[in-house]
């Protein structure tokens, strides 16, 4: 195998670009699959990429399934990005085992919001890209109005490097800008290129558009300027590898065209991925020491080293649970013995093979720049593997705190079974989605970073383990902290028989924006004995996790104590504890406890003549606008919206709008409730304490 | 008080308890050449007024509102180190919400659409200016309509607007007179000020304004690195 052949690709997109029918037609065209089935088909099988049913009914992408196909020599691995945002984690963990992207883009809407935080992540991890400006065939289609929006919404040096024959209706192909030639698709599924001179009307606008391509080009290569300088003819070869160059260190988007719906662009689209993107070995992957403090260590991606990997993706199968992995260094086959890299595990390689959606293929080896998949190993996403004696870990990747929860109890008994193994999975699979059972309600709660996400796992759980659950209403996790010093001095006695408990604990608590909780000793003198110091903070950090106000975690809190004492027989160890415990409600009723709720980043695009309704949405919802932006027909309105007052926000949204428009919503900050709600929320707590 | 500590010792509220350099319905200029401050002085201005309680609306035709949002935290960011204000963080969240950013494409913006979204903002008791920055507006020959057409609209929604004004190094006039490409449109603005780079300093040259707030500014200047009134 010739890694420079090798392609690992994803298809990022906003929902409804195509991205899906544009997957299910690459697979066409490179012979994977034998018939084209669209994504809500009416036959009901569904485009292939959508392994989950529960996709395919929404027609949306949740799950990225890896699948593996060949064009013209080369090896192409096609990483399917979920669209929605509440997905983002798995957005962002299949960005990492990307080298490069295709950015679809729908030829209508253009750049839209999603797209922008799709394009954010890429930024981030630094993935090269080229745009496919799809569904050319749609009415009020104009690629070159994306390439604007590409350029001014995303800052990228947008190129086109074709343009399209006829628009709308009349879309019939593309002039490919490079060849200076005209691409026609025939045969009933456009499998049949057909190649021709540009037709006359068109070319001097083609001859205009080249020259801009081979201007931006010309950046990169200066053999490319002086063929330029001195008119000679400019080399097809030498205009691509121009255009690699500046394709590879993100200074440039090419932009292609098509509609994938219609069969026309998919084939050149391949071509450009072959010819543009980068193969592994363009790619600097980096790991982190874990025996040298995280020191990043740039990785080779010799087959000969030991090996690294990275499982991005669990799938469970009816064959048991298939790790998807990606090899950065070394290899990994049959047989062979690596260790998983947090949990330190031993694992020997069972199967290895290449998934292709559905469909499976066995393996003797994955090298490094491969992406595959093992059978049987257990492990949870994103973590390491590498060969035995090496200490490398692939960085952790960032991963956000649950904002929102919802109860959930199992109809029955077998769904109680079904649960469980399913919220295993789930736990497993997406670190954002936490599950735990409540103390107090004995309820099992899940935790995730929207209504919409927890909605899906809801939804999974159902239809792929058929554990029919009821749900309770979706809880905000508020915090609550507390604004000033206060001082304690707690005797906890107790002498009714037998050993007593006595304790003596002093000491003040006060605000700390450094971590959520600490524990400072300035006992001096041996007031309370080193052996119970440890039990003090015990009891302290007992209380953090439920305030004593409102019942929500308490977070941002210094617990100093500086006096106690103790008894020489009845002092124990729980009997600190429990002072502790006094200490602590003592101050913590003279510390001005605050009530602190996560606020979401909530982005709206809308047409602009819907500008005023949705700022008055937004404002009805306790949101801060922080600005709009005008861009002609569409709108973008940014503002901070506590997450309390989100929910059903899609549905009154898109009424408003007439469903025209979209928003996005991540995690901000977390701040102060207001008087009025902060009552309201005591309120419903003491009514809640009552009832149980 | 924390926020009562910012603004007295904020350059701008020197002096005394004179709320706003300009009052109702009039225009002020901020002129200098690219790159020397415009938007940085703008930026201040509003601070200090949103520190007084006062509502900005920020309007800007050439950055997006992250860029804008960006300037707002760096300055306050330095203001509030400077004076060792704490805890800057909640005073800081206590600030956004009488700020407002809007933002252009230059050909997209005219005063019609301006009074439409204003329209949007007040009706729905979304937001209520007190006043108003204008960032990037190009003054062209055609420009005095659109000025004339803004000063009605102060009048009518009780606001005062600030204006960036980008001049020419080869218009540049040495002694504190308006440009000459401006000196058409000089009667619309009640206070003007240039900018003039000054060695390390960039010294704010009044070229137009009341005697009190002549004098009371012609000794303030910005410093080059953190673009801060001195």
């Amino acid at each position: 195998m010739d890694d420079k052949k090798v392609r690992n690709i994803g298809i990022s997109a906003h929902i409804d670009s195509g991205k899906t029918t544009l997957t299910e037609r690459i697979l066409f065209y490179t012979k994977r699959i034998h018939a084209i089935h669209d994504v809500k088909g009416k036959d009901g099988v569904g485009a292939t990429m959508d392994s989950m049913e529960l996709e395919k009914e929404r027609g949306i992408t949740i799950a990225s399934a890896a699948t593996f196909c060949q064009w013209r020599g080369h090896e192409i691995n096609i990483i399917d990005t979920p669209g929605h945002v509440d997905f983002t984690v798995e957005v962002e963990r299949s960005l990492r085992v990307l080298d490069g992207a295709v950015l679809v883009l729908c030829a209508v809407g253009g750049v839209q919001s999603q797209s922008i935080t799709v394009d954010q992540q890429m930024k981030r991890y630094k993935v090269p890209c080229i745009a496919f400006v799809n569904k050319c065939d749609r009415s009020g289609a104009n690629p070159f109005r994306v390439i604007g929006q590409l350029r001014s919404k995303l800052g990228h040096n947008a190129v086109a490097m074709q343009m399209p024959i006829g628009l709308e209706n009349n879309f019939e192909g593309i002039i490919d800008l490079v060849s200076m030639k005209a691409v026609y698709f025939d045969g009933e599924n456009g499998e049949i290129v057909r190649v021709e001179k540009i037709p006359d009307a068109l070319l001097p606008e083609a001859v205009e558009k080249r020259e801009v391509l081979v201007d931006a080009a010309s950046m990169f290569s200066d053999e490319l300027t002086e063929a330029i300088l001195e008119e000679r003819n400019i080399p097809e070869d030498l205009l691509i590898s121009a255009l690699r160059k500046g394709t590879l260190t993100r200074e440039i988007t090419l932009v292609l065209m098509g509609s994938a719906y219609k069969n026309k662009g998919v084939q050149p689209m391949l071509d450009a991925v072959t010819a543009l993107l980068p193969c592994p070995a363009d790619m600097k992957n980096e790991a982190l020491d874990l025996a040298h403090n995280e020191q990043s260590v740039i990785l080779s991606s010799n087959p000969a080293d030991p090996a690294v990997a990275l499982a991005f993706k669990l799938e469970d199968g009816a064959y048991g649970q298939l790790t998807y992995i990606r090899v950065y260094q070394g290899s990994i086959g049959k047989g062979d013995t690596i260790v998983n890299a947090r949990t330190e595990k031993k694992v020997k390689v069972g199967r290895v093979v290449r998934m292709h959606a559905d469909q499976m293929e066995d393996l003797d080896v994955i090298p490094a720049g491969y992406i595959g998949a093992l059978f049987g190993i257990d492990c949870a996403s994103g973590d390491t593997f590498a060969s035995p004696g090496i200490t490398l870990a692939m960085s952790s990747m960032f991963v956000a705190e649950p904002v929102i929860s919802l109860s959930i109890t199992p109809k029955d008994n077998k769904a109680q079974i079904n649960m469980s193994k399913a919220l295993n999975r789930f736990t497993k699979e997406d670190p954002t989605f936490k599950t735990h059972v409540d103390d107090e309600t004995k309820e099992t709660i899940i935790e995730g970073m929207g209504e919409l996400h927890l909605e899906i796992y809801v939804e999974r759980m159902r239809r792929e383990y058929g554990a029919e659950v009821e749900t309770g209403h979706p809880r905000v996790a508020y915090r609550e902290t507390i604004t000033r010093k206060a001082e304690f001095n707690y005797t906890h006695k107790k002498q009714t028989g037998g050993s007593g408990q006595y304790a003596r604990v002093a000491g003040y608590i006060e605000p700390t924006t450094e971590g959520d909780f600490e524990f400072v000793n300035k006992v001096t003198g041996g007031s309370i004995p080193t052996q119970f110091i440890s039990a003090c903070e015990k009891g302290f950090r007992a209380c953090m996790a439920k305030g004593p106000k409102l019942e929500f975690p308490v977070t941002g809190v210094r617990v100093v104590i500086n006096d106690g004492a103790s008894h020489s027989v009845d002092s124990s160890e729980m009997a600190f504890q429990s002072g502790a415990r006094g200490g602590f409600l003592e101050a913590y009723a003279k510390a001005g406890v605050v009530i602190h709720e996560p606020v979401m980043k909530v982005v709206v695009e809308t047409p602009t003549e819907f500008q005023g309704p949705c700022m008055g949405l937004l404002n009805q919802r306790r949101g801060m606008i922080v600005g709009s932006q005008d861009d002609g027909p569409m709108c973008v309105i940014e503002s901070q919206v506590p997450l309390a007052e989100m929910f059903g926000f899609s549905t009154v949204l898109r009424s408003a709008t007439q469903g025209q428009a979209q928003f996005t919503m991540e995690f901000a900050l977390y701040k102060l409730v207001p008087q009025s709600i902060a009552e309201e929320l005591v309120e419903t707590a003491a009514k809640a304490k009552k009832g149980k | 008080m924390v926020k009562r500590d910012l603004i007295t010792r904020h350059p701008f509220g020197l002096q005394g308890d004179e709320p706003d350099i300009l009052s109702e319905g009039e225009f002020g200029a901020v002129l200098s050449r690219a790159g020397v401050g415009k938007t940085a002085l703008l930026v201040q201005l509003a601070l200090n007024a949103m520190l007084r309680d006062k509502n900005v609306l920020h309007i800007s035709l050439n950055d997006p509102v992250d860029k804008i949002t960006l300037w707002y935290k760096e300055l306050f960011h330095h203001l509030s180190q400077r004076h060792a204000a704490l805890p800057a963080s909640q005073l800081w969240n206590s600030l956004l919400p009488h700020r407002f950013i809007m933002t252009f494409k230059i050909a997209a913006f005219s005063v019609p659409k301006l009074r439409e979204r204003l329209a949007d903002l007040t009706e729905q008791d979304i937001f209520h200016p007190d006043m108003v920055i204008i960032d990037g507006l190009r003054f062209d020959e055609s420009i005095r309509e659109c000025l004339v057409e803004l000063k009605t609209l102060a009048a009518e929604q009780s606001l005062h607007v600030w204006f960036s004004v980008h001049t020419h190094r080869h218009e540049e006039s040495p002694s504190g007179v308006f440009p000459s490409s401006l000196r058409n449109i000089q009667d619309l603005f009640d206070v003007a000020l240039q900018l003039q780079p000054d060695g390390t300093d960039i010294r704010i040259q009044p070229l137009k304004g009341p005697a009190h707030v002549v004098s009371g500014l012609s000794q303030l200047a910005l410093d080059a690195s953190s673009m801060l009134i001195k």
